[in-house]
């Protein structure tokens, strides 16, 4: 079923690139290759915040973040690919931008050569520090060394700055390059936030679909409740961080920022953003705010599967207005959706059957496990 | 309330595995209702003395939403209705710009009713006295023991049978509260009486500074404003538009001279509507130097010793409506130009205001 989804869905995705043009078709796996990473890489936040703070409440649930956390595989593989978008979507690397001075004053970072050591570093970077904390816990499960815990609560803090650096050359590079005039400092922690955000829905819907399974019995309400909690507070950290943005921009009211919103605020795009708004903020906020939400488990898997779809709202409000005044959704996007949620979900399935469901080898998972709020 | 009933029979452990290891057996008696007293917050025991939930939840909701409520209508009454300053463009109802507000209110209303809620309608404070208070134990579960207690519910309480409990489950150094002084709490008439002298107190303050600031804008502490060094940085006044540019909705004001605009005629019609438009912007800017008759006698004349026009004078009776236009449009002597920040409507309706003044100054038999 996932299999013919992915083949159908892959189908679809490739005759985009002949019947609608190469514009569509690397928007769309643009936003695709920003949903995959942005999942991956929030839940590598996940693991890594344990690391460094020495959660207990967490470690049983590790293992599931681990596990969301090697979409960064695919999404790598997948930014690579996404290299040769530059042409087609990014303005700056057209003929045309050594005319704009704006755009030809910021040549020196926005160079094909220098963009693609950049987003090559990146992912290198990223794969690495997946490998240190998933992999090294995948063999701790066998060894039960403590001193892999002590390495991976080592490189911890390296990895903050890693994550905070290059989330934000993704957030400069892959987002805001499509507008090379546009310009936003705060678009690196909007970034960061729909990321972690997408990390921990995922990693609600992996440790839901375990539960279901009748694995990860010893999970109790008080560590659904803690990550209910955290997909509460990053609800309300995303919206903050989002208005923050809007709100300066609208006032300051300055041409070369403005356009970004402007385009984003009229016609059809105004019902888009409307319902980001709603999908990302006030229905979230609203279903996470009872005490009761954040400790059910089914009734988190709803929400987290309606923050997942609003992060795809939120990616595709990011890029798709590039292409102009409407907004395009039919059957390229419903392909490229059955592509990569397939291409997900084979490659979580493989994960599910590596290891334990729980790190098993950490000597805080006993503690882990007799967490009370 | 029976003389001289117990108020409850307190015992203490020594481990809150034992405290919580007793509660269900001495709930299970049902010989009163069952009260610990900890240092510290035990986990499991609100379950086992089986706490309802607490109401707080909803209160802070309700009231959170309220203050949303609150600060929206507050600023869009005062921003679009009451007293409309467009600022960097923007149409004053925006309700952008009200998010921040309605973000700030919403947190104090909800952490206010968070914590006043918590303290004076769960935990019925302020209450300076309760029976535990007197006992030996409350030392001993301040610092490391931990105590449970037994207390009367209704009318008949056995205090013996209920010292007879805690000693099966293995409570030390039993006693028995008493229950002589009832609990002095503040009478509620008090409260209700120093929550209204407080609201009437600020609605005092808050109409004081209304009109205070409405009816003598030139008096301290107001003219502290005028005090500062940085008004004469700035221009005093208006700042003129940039050169060249034409507000949105405005049309450019071509004539240099007075004589130029004497022919203007005023294009409104003289209905109350129109006049009580020429009083407000009249009120918001004119009567500062004019004063409220127009007669050039106001209060900021003391502060600025400036001598502003006499509107009533021969001079000015003797200026036609084109030429009042102009003044406003360009400014005079040390009147700066405020034509810029009027509408069209605005400045004509102004003029009839002024010449209903004029008139009332002027009155002759036939008009009364």
């Amino acid at each position: 079923m996932t299999l013919a989804m992915t083949a159908l869905g892959g189908l679809a995705a490739a005759a985009t690139f002949f019947v609608c043009g190469p514009q569509r078709f690397w928007a769309n796996w643009l936003v695709w290759m920003l949903m995959l990473l942005s999942a991956g890489l929030g839940a590598l936040f996940l693991t890594a915040l344990e690391h460094l703070t020495g959660a207990r409440w967490s470690v049983p649930l590790r293992r599931s973040a681990e596990r969301v956390s090697g979409l960064l595989v695919p999404a790598c593989a997948a930014a690579v690919l996404a290299l040769f978008a530059l042409p087609v979507l990014y303005p700056w690397a057209g003929p045309e931008a050594a005319h704009h001075p704006l755009i030809a004053a910021k040549a020196g970072w926005l160079n094909v050569p220098f963009f693609a050591a950049r987003a090559l570093a990146c992912a290198a970077l990223w794969l690495v520090s997946w490998r240190v904390f998933a992999g090294g816990s995948l063999r701790q499960d066998r060894s039960r060394d403590a001193a892999l815990s002590e390495r991976a609560r080592r490189y911890a803090p390296f990895f903050m700055v890693v994550m905070g650096l290059t989330t934000l050359v993704v957030a400069f590079d892959w987002v805001s390059s499509l507008s090379p005039e546009w310009y936003s400092d705060v678009i690196g922690v909007y970034l960061f936030a729909g990321s972690f955000l997408a990390g921990l829905a995922a990693v609600t819907l992996t440790v839901g679909h375990l539960k279901e399974r009748g694995r990860l019995t010893e999970l109790r309400f008080d560590h659904v409740y803690s990550l209910g909690a955290w997909l509460f507070a990053f609800t309300v950290f995303w919206s903050y961080i989002a208005f923050a943005q809007y709100l300066l921009m609208w006032y300051a009211d300055l041409p070369e920022e403005v356009f970004w919103y402007a385009q984003r605020s009229r016609g059809a795009w105004r019902g888009v953003s409307l319902a980001l708004g709603l999908l990302h903020f006030v229905i979230p906020f609203f279903a996470l705010l009872p005490r009761d939400a954040k400790g059910d488990l089914r009734r988190l898997r709803w929400v987290a599967a309606l923050v997942l779809g609003a992060h795809f709202l939120d990616l595709y409000w990011l890029v798709f207005p590039v292409l102009g005044a409407r907004p395009p959704f039919s059957w390229p996007e419903l392909g490229f959706a059955g592509f990569f949620i397939g291409v997900s979900l084979l490659w979580m399935r493989r994960a599910l059957r590596q290891g334990a469901d729980m790190p098993v080898g950490d000597p805080g998972l006993a503690e882990g496990l007799a967490f009370k709020l | 309330m029976a003389e001289g009933r117990a108020f409850g029979v307190l015992g203490l452990f020594s481990d809150p595995a034992l405290l919580l290891a007793a509660v269900p057996k001495l709930r299970a008696r049902g010989l009163g209702r069952v009260q610990a007293y900890t240092p510290y917050p035990v986990h499991g025991l609100g379950e086992a003395l089986g706490l309802r939930r607490s109401p707080l939840g909803g209160m802070v909701l309700v009231m959170g939403l309220l203050g949303t409520a609150t600060a929206f209508l507050f600023q869009w009454w005062m921003n679009s209705v009451d007293y409309p300053l467009f600022t960097g463009g923007k149409d004053p109802s925006s309700w952008q710009a009200f998010v921040p507000i309605m973000f700030e209110v919403t947190v104090l209303f909800a952490t206010f009713t968070a914590g006043l809620g918590m303290l004076v309608l769960l935990n019925k404070l302020p209450a300076f006295w309760h029976p535990f208070l007197d006992s030996e134990a409350s030392r001993a579960a301040t610092r490391d023991r931990f105590a449970l207690a037994i207390e009367a519910e209704g009318e008949v309480f056995d205090a013996a049978a209920a010292e007879a409990a805690l000693m099966v489950v293995g409570a030390g150094s039993i006693e028995v509260l008493p229950g002589l002084p009832p609990p002095r709490r503040v009478p509620l008439e008090t409260l209700l009486g120093l929550a209204a002298g407080g609201a009437v107190a600020c609605c005092l303050a808050g109409a004081a500074m209304y009109w205070g600031v409405k009816l003598f804008p030139v008096l301290p502490p107001m003219s502290h404003m005028l005090a500062q060094p940085r008004l004469d940085a700035q221009q005093r006044g208006r700042r003129a538009p940039a050169e060249g540019s034409v507000a949105r909705g405005r049309l450019p004001y071509p004539f240099e001279k007075p004589e130029q605009a004497r022919g203007l005629g005023n294009p409104l019609p003289r209905t109350e509507e129109v006049l009580r438009l020429g009083r407000k912007v009249f009120a918001h800017n004119c009567l500062i130097c004019h004063g409220p008759l127009a007669d050039g006698t106001p209060i900021l004349t003391a502060a600025y010793g400036g001598r502003p026009a006499n509107l009533q004078s021969r001079k000015y009776l003797g200026l036609s409506d084109g030429e009042i236009y102009h003044t406003i449009m360009k400014g005079e002597n040390a009147m700066p130009r405020l034509g810029d920040g009027f509408t069209e409507d605005e400045r004509w309706a102004v003029i009839h205001y002024i010449r209903a003044l004029q008139r009332a100054q002027h009155a002759k038999d036939g008009d009364l």
